[in-house]
């Protein structure tokens, strides 16, 4: 309990250190101002008004990360949807990327990109795909099992060789005599 | 033919949804707001966009909000609690440990081989 209180206090040593650190006259170089910037989470219904319209959304719509101390700040958790759904043919503001200009984007903007992940709907449901491909698979590698536990072809014999079993290339003395090796019986 | 299950990787379809088809007053003004929103902003973009006197490019605060918040918000925000601490133990000092153990115990094995002048190198032409 006094290790872990030592621990968040240094912590927050170390962070304010880091901003006293910064030089005086020191800005964002842009031309938003510290207000319109992400800040820390929300706690009163005011603060969360003003984040709502901080980032242009409705204050019904908006909400943020559970406050897990994972750093979202007051940044709003919109849903998981990938910019492969959006719509095509909606003359968007950035065309490839389907954003409009000052539309909050994901937090996880550049993986749900349409280089990236898809999560568009497929055309059939995750749960049978998966059924269906490791079903097969699975299928598969048992068959393949079996047919090394129990192996079948046709019945085979060592195989013979002219030349009293190729005596001489297989370096033996060419002035002895080799013992006559015969494969057939008559 | 079975019902499609919606999941993380594969949403529903806008057409399955049921809430796609709602028209209930509430519905509407949220929609009517959203849209009014969107409006506001695409207005304010074309005019910078249409602006003939403009020389550079239009800066989008949402962009900037979101470059912020990913890299400068961070640590302001983090909190040691039980979660984090864990999950930063296994991600940042568990792989530590684990591979020092996988390559020491990978290594000694081939070093006992050696030793023993049992270690075998058959010829590769791949590596």
């Amino acid at each position: 309990m006094a290790a872990s209180m030592t621990v968040s206090r240094a912590v927050r040593w170390l962070g304010a250190a880091a901003r006293r650190a910064t030089p005086p006259g020191a800005r964002a170089a842009s031309g938003l101002t510290k207000d319109m910037l992400p800040g820390p989470y929300p706690r009163t219904p005011e603060e969360r008004a003003a984040a709502a319209k901080k980032y242009n959304m409705r204050v019904e719509d908006y909400e943020p990360y559970p406050d897990e101390g994972f750093g979202y700040g007051d940044y709003p958790k919109l849903p998981d949807r990938s910019q492969h759904e959006r719509d095509p043919w909606y003359d968007w503001d950035h065309s490839e990327l389907r954003l409009n200009w000052g539309e909050p984007m994901h937090f996880d903007f550049d993986m749900y990109t349409r280089n990236r992940v898809d999560t568009s709907p497929t055309a059939v449901s995750w749960n049978t795909m998966c059924k269906h491909f490791f079903g097969f698979l699975g299928f598969m590698m048992f068959m393949f099992w079996l047919g090394e536990m129990y192996p079948c072809y046709q019945p085979v014999g060592p195989k013979q060789y002219p030349y009293d079993n190729l005596y001489l290339e297989r370096g033996g003395d060419p002035n002895k005599k080799p013992e006559p090796v015969i494969h057939y019986e008559i | 033919m079975s019902k499609y299950v919606p999941s993380r990787l594969a949403t529903l379809p806008q057409t399955l949804d049921p809430a796609e088809y709602d028209t209930s007053s509430e519905v509407r003004r949220a929609q009517n707001e959203r849209l009014a929103i969107r409006a506001r902003l695409k207005r304010q973009y074309l005019l910078q966009y249409d602006n003939p006197h403009r020389r550079g490019i239009i800066e989008d605060p949402a962009l900037l909000r979101w470059t912020y918040a990913r890299t400068a918000n961070v640590y302001p925000n983090f909190r040691p609690t039980p979660k984090t601490s864990f999950l930063g133990a296994v991600f940042g000092i568990g792989p530590l440990f684990f591979w020092y153990y996988v390559f020491k115990t990978d290594r000694d094995r081939k070093e006992k081989l050696i030793q023993e002048g049992k270690w075998e190198r058959p010829l590769s032409i791949t590596y």
